[in-house]
């Protein structure tokens, strides 16, 4: 797969679109926020200034605009207590998917009558005017605050703040380039392997896995085959020659 | 009118803000009952065709507003604007915060099935909708819920005055509409 030579100017992440597919992959930007349909349209302008139409990059962006598509109509879908690696029954997913439809359309109806009601109400006028100076309560501080119980008041938020405990924030098990060693190693002694039989158990951990597979395909080190969406991952090695064959 | 209601007359004339009945009655010594049924006589004396205001309660209190007979008369005088129309996407989102609050605003976004967060900062921007503190969950959101000035401007004396929200539930033919074209589109991408 073609890396995206694209970068994203969004409300919530200015920078190359590969970085945000690993940014939410890594869950650290939520799905929810990213407009998918304004990353389409940046990458048809994108294509239409340079004037060169790369098949390869073009099927690779599609397929991972479709994923998270996907992945953003799980999460409307989404069945509380249900694991990522289980599969939704087709039925099941549509009658969740239908539940969010039916109680959209409820709260869509409730805006429509609020737009009834700001026709007859917003426009009305109230006083604005403030109230008279004369009619303002003076209240006198007199001995209530003197100059010592200000200063002592003050004393603390003059004072420096103690640094936040961080010790019991972990760091990264394992880095994007330690994977690639992992998984070359591996590729060398066996030929080969599947997904889940190298996937770490914290799902962090698992996206860096994936996201190095991808950028073995990527440099064409390796096929990646999947019999079905969400079906093991096939991995294996390729020849020099068999690389060449695949990108010409 | 009576005392009292001249007295309620010219606290609510006063304030710039509509006034809670506990505090009227507080500033004039006497019930709640009591400030009550003051209100409804000033109520009926200000009605439309006698006086160019009348008494509504609004975001919480009694306040007077002017008739919509005088409202031109007095835009020309006082030069004031009426607030910009709220498009169906910012009416969905305040709709669901009017309805959840306090609420999120993933809640929010998977109400509606897009990102909220333009439509949330635009009705906090307006002054519809305030934050509320932070919900004690994972990752302690932001909460969201509507302001006064919501009220004062959809002409709700509080949030409970909104109609229920099972009046808006869609029929069962509505549902079933739903359904199939949910059926026909995934047929569709089968083939």
């Amino acid at each position: 797969m073609r890396s995206i030579d694209l970068d994203l100017d969004l409300d919530i992440f200015h920078g190359p679109f590969d970085l945000l597919v690993t940014l939410i992959l890594k869950e650290e930007i939520d799905l929810w926020e990213v407009r998918v349909s304004r990353i389409i349209a940046e990458y048809v302008v994108k294509l239409a200034d340079s004037g060169e139409f790369d098949l390869e990059a073009t099927s690779s962006f599609v397929v991972l605009v479709a994923s998270l598509l996907e992945m953003k109509s799980r999460l409307l879908a989404a069945a509380p207590g249900l694991e990522d690696d289980e599969e939704f029954e087709a039925d099941e997913a549509g009658e969740e998917l239908l539940a969010a439809l039916v109680r959209y359309g409820q709260f869509k109806r409730a805006g429509e009558a609020l737009s009834v009601r700001w026709a007859d109400h917003a426009a009305r006028v109230y006083r604005q005017a403030p109230i008279p100076t004369r009619f303002l309560r003076a209240e006198s501080l007199g001995q209530a605050l003197s100059g010592e119980k200000l200063a002592d008041a003050l004393e603390p938020l003059l004072r420096e703040p103690p640094a936040p405990d961080v010790s019991h924030i972990t760091d990264l098990a394992i880095t994007l380039v330690e994977e690639l060693r992992r998984l070359r190693s591996l590729l060398v002694r066996n030929g080969g392997f599947t997904f889940s039989a190298v996937a770490p158990r914290g799902r962090l951990e698992k996206a860096v896995t994936f996201f190095a597979l991808l950028e073995l395909h990527n440099r064409g080190e390796v096929e990646l085959r999947q019999a079905r969406p969400f079906a093991e991952i096939a991995v294996t090695a390729l020849t020099v020659a068999e690389a060449l064959a695949v990108a010409g | 009118m009576d005392s009292l209601a001249r007295r309620l007359e010219a606290l609510i004339f006063i304030a710039t803000r509509p006034v809670p009945l506990e505090e009227l009655a507080l500033h004039c010594g006497c019930s709640d009952e009591e400030v009550r049924g003051g209100l409804a006589e000033l109520e009926a004396e200000f009605v439309a065709d006698r006086h160019g205001l009348e008494l509504v309660l609004v975001a919480g209190g009694a306040t007077f507003r002017v008739t919509k007979e005088c409202e031109a008369a007095v835009r020309s005088l006082a030069g004031a604007r009426q607030p910009d129309d709220l498009s169906p996407a910012l009416l969905e989102a305040l709709a669901v915060v009017a309805y959840l609050q306090p609420t999120t605003r993933s809640e929010v976004a998977q109400v509606r099935g897009v990102s909220s967060e333009w439509a949330l900062a635009a009705l906090e921007e307006r002054g519809l909708v305030e934050v509320a503190g932070r919900a004690d969950t994972p990752g302690a959101p932001i909460l969201y819920r509507t302001t006064d000035r919501f009220l004062k401007l959809f002409g709700l004396a509080n949030a409970e005055d909104l109609p229920a929200l099972g009046k808006f539930a869609l029929e069962a033919s509505d549902v079933e509409e739903i359904r199939g074209r949910l059926m026909s589109n995934a047929a569709r991408r089968s083939t």
